[in-house]
């Protein structure tokens, strides 16, 4: 009798390999590979090892099924990213309606943090802001958020892309630092392309330099 | 003190010291500036005029003589009176006594079985020959379609006369209003490209010139797509899923496209196996810093690419399995502005990019064989440039004009003239010649 979750799990295996596997998910925690090392050889041998530990005992079930439900997500996410290239569906963050939380905390949490040019670190007096934030995200475990990281008009717009997830990340490693579950922090980076304040000066641009925070799942 | 401050400004800003703009101003260090313009050392020809008032001939002629003017390999001159005689065919004596050394008939084809051939022919005035001829197929009723194929004809004549091929038959990928567009070389041909994303961002074209990469703004992401120009149809690129990936770039044979794939811990190099659609490897490991716009050289043995891990971004190179990395152009630490955009010439000598004096981005070229660093402009923000398939024409983002738009520099001559039709246009790339059944 074959589990439920194998029966629902495999054919995403079988399509996983067909489509020679992805990076790791960024949640795979992977070590960092010396250069040249292909990372696809870890996604191979982790696929490989996951359809291993599927064919032994029982005695790793739980594991097993943590491995076959990521590879199944990977999948879903992989397929929702071909839908929406496909479909040409317009860039809107997923709205922050219905949060659950009062007006005060919505704020408090929505509050951007702003960054020094050309840098990606978290600035001593931002920390005061995202510290509220934990204190809300505590408050309500099921709430879920997303980071995305802006950059100001100068530099390359490619660089600034590089420097936004940057930017997104170091905000998410304070919060994850500090107890937040990574699961509940998703990061994305607009570069350059959505500044807050179009004008050419210095106060525009350290107005754009900054992480912005939504509510990506509610509180309720 | 302040009027006379203006008076010299005024004097400063006197037409020649305009004119020369991009060759003047302060030198950053070990930087030299400049472009050597000497006129008079390149060839003239001139279009004759067709022998019959058929439009389609002017047409052709007006295509052509733009396209050779573009080429910047010629004095393109206006024919002179009595520069053909009997049937269009040319007055050597008249034309070699205006020192005329090329002349370009564009005649009804001789034996034209039909409607929509023309012959094209390269005089030697000196020597009174033809030194080469082509039957032009012109498609009816397509008008991209005639200049594809005027195109390639001035690209031939190009060839014949200097040795190497123009560009005209080629095409120029941009960004506006977050859309994917491409122009002809000589501005016209302008069409969006339907495009995944909002905004689409750094287009790359394959060898080929059949495929298109590019990223695209969704909303769960920034995966990388890669795009069949006639087809239409969309791949995207396993582990682009996730994180932010930006500047893919096809291996000159065309089997691999190296990109940039960011996330948590930075953002590094990796190459995705086109040719048998599978296999990520990854190239560069930083951790906290930046690695990205990779460039490949044209034997596809080596990237150039760009670096923060030093600090400020900068211009590095390794070997295509990720060994061997080192700076490539001299910078000082602290003085050197941000180095961003590389491309990698296509006679493999010469890599451009843009570096940022006094805050403001201008193009530069990096010699390779001895490692210095030419810059290019100087006039308003210049940036991202692009190499046309001759390795001496650049196209670049320039805010000279008073509006942003595509510029095209010929590093020979120092020629610069903006490309029509590309207001607001952002991260160009040019493409290769095309294949030659579509340049017909």
């Amino acid at each position: 009798m074959m589990p439920r979750y194998w029966r629902v799990a495999a054919p995403a295996l079988v399509l996983l390999a067909a489509a020679c596997t992805p990076k790791p998910t960024p949640s795979a925690a992977t070590p960092v590979p010396p250069p040249a090392a292909p990372s696809t050889a870890a996604a191979d041998s982790a696929a490989a090892a996951a359809a291993a530990a599927a064919r032994r005992d029982s005695l790793a079930a739980q594991a097993r099924a943590d491995s076959l439900a990521r590879a199944a997500l990977a999948l879903s996410h992989a397929d929702s990213v071909k839908t929406q290239v496909q479909g040409q569906s317009a860039d809107t963050a997923p709205a922050a309606t219905a949060s659950g939380l009062s007006a005060a905390d919505a704020a408090t949490l929505a509050d951007a943090i702003h960054f020094d040019y050309d840098r990606a670190d978290v600035a001593a007096g931002d920390q005061a802001r995202l510290d509220r934030k934990l204190a809300i995200l505590a408050a309500h475990p099921r709430l879920a958020i997303q980071i995305a990281g802006n950059c100001d008009e100068r530099g390359s717009t490619e660089y600034n892309l590089a420097l936004g997830e940057r930017r997104a990340a170091a905000a998410k490693r304070y919060l994850v630092a500090h107890g937040v579950a990574e699961g509940r922090i998703a990061i994305v980076s607009y570069g350059k392309e959505h500044p807050l304040d179009p004008g050419h000066d210095e106060g525009a641009w350290a107005k754009n330099r900054r992480d912005d925070f939504v509510v990506s799942r509610g509180a309720n | 003190m302040t009027g006379r401050l203006l008076l010299a400004a005024l004097l400063l800003a006197s037409p020649a010291a305009a004119r020369a703009q991009d060759s003047l101003g302060p030198a950053p260090n070990g930087v030299r500036v400049g472009i050597t313009y000497t006129p008079g050392t390149r060839p003239s020809v001139t279009v004759l005029p067709a022998p019959a008032a058929l439009a389609v001939l002017d047409s052709v002629r007006a295509i052509l003589r733009r396209d050779l003017d573009y080429s910047d390999r010629f004095e393109v001159v206006a024919a002179p009176s009595g520069a053909t005689g009997q049937g269009g065919a040319p007055n050597y004596q008249a034309l070699n006594a205006l020192g005329t050394d090329f002349a370009v008939a564009v005649l009804p084809a001789v034996d034209a079985s039909g409607a929509g051939q023309v012959e094209v022919q390269l005089h030697d005035v000196r020597t009174g020959t033809v030194r080469n001829r082509l039957t032009l197929h012109l498609p009816g009723g397509n008008g991209e379609a005639v200049r594809a194929a005027v195109h390639g004809a001035a690209d031939d004549v190009v060839r014949w006369a200097t040795g190497s091929a123009g560009i005209a038959a080629t095409s120029i990928l941009f960004v506006a209003d977050g859309r994917l567009w491409r122009v002809d070389p000589d501005g016209a041909g302008v069409a969006m490209i339907p495009s995944a994303g909002r905004p689409t961002l750094s287009p790359a074209w394959s060898p080929d010139t059949r495929t298109i990469a590019y990223t695209a703004f969704v909303p769960s992401g920034r995966p990388l797509v890669i795009q069949d120009l006639a087809t239409g149809s969309r791949q995207v690129v396993p582990g682009s899923e996730y994180g932010v990936n930006i500047t893919p770039e096809f291996s000159p044979d065309g089997k691999q496209l190296a990109f940039a794939h960011g996330d948590e811990n930075g953002t590094d190099i990796y190459l995705y196996d086109v040719a048998r659609h599978c296999c990520v490897t990854r190239l560069t490991v930083g951790r906290y810093y930046d690695n990205l716009s990779p460039t490949w050289s044209p034997d596809g043995q080596r990237l150039a690419f760009i670096s923060s891990r030093a600090g400020s971004p900068q211009l590095y190179v390794m070997s295509a399995d990720g060994s061997g990395q080192e700076a490539l152009a001299h910078f000082d630490f602290g003085s050197t502005g941000q180095t961003n955009g590389p491309e990698w010439s296509p006679d493999g000598q010469a890599v451009a990019f843009h570096r940022e004096v006094g805050g403001v981005p201008q193009v530069f070229v990096l010699d390779l064989a001895n490692r210095a660093v030419r810059q290019i402009t100087g006039d308003g923000r210049n940036e991202d440039p692009s190499w046309a398939p001759d390795g001496r024409h650049l196209t670049f983002v320039s805010s000279r004009g008073g509006v942003r738009q595509l510029w095209i520099v010929d590093l020979e001559t120092g020629r610069m003239r903006p490309l029509a039709n590309t207001v607001g246009a952002r991260l160009p790339a040019w493409s290769p010649r095309q294949s030659s059944a579509e340049a017909g």
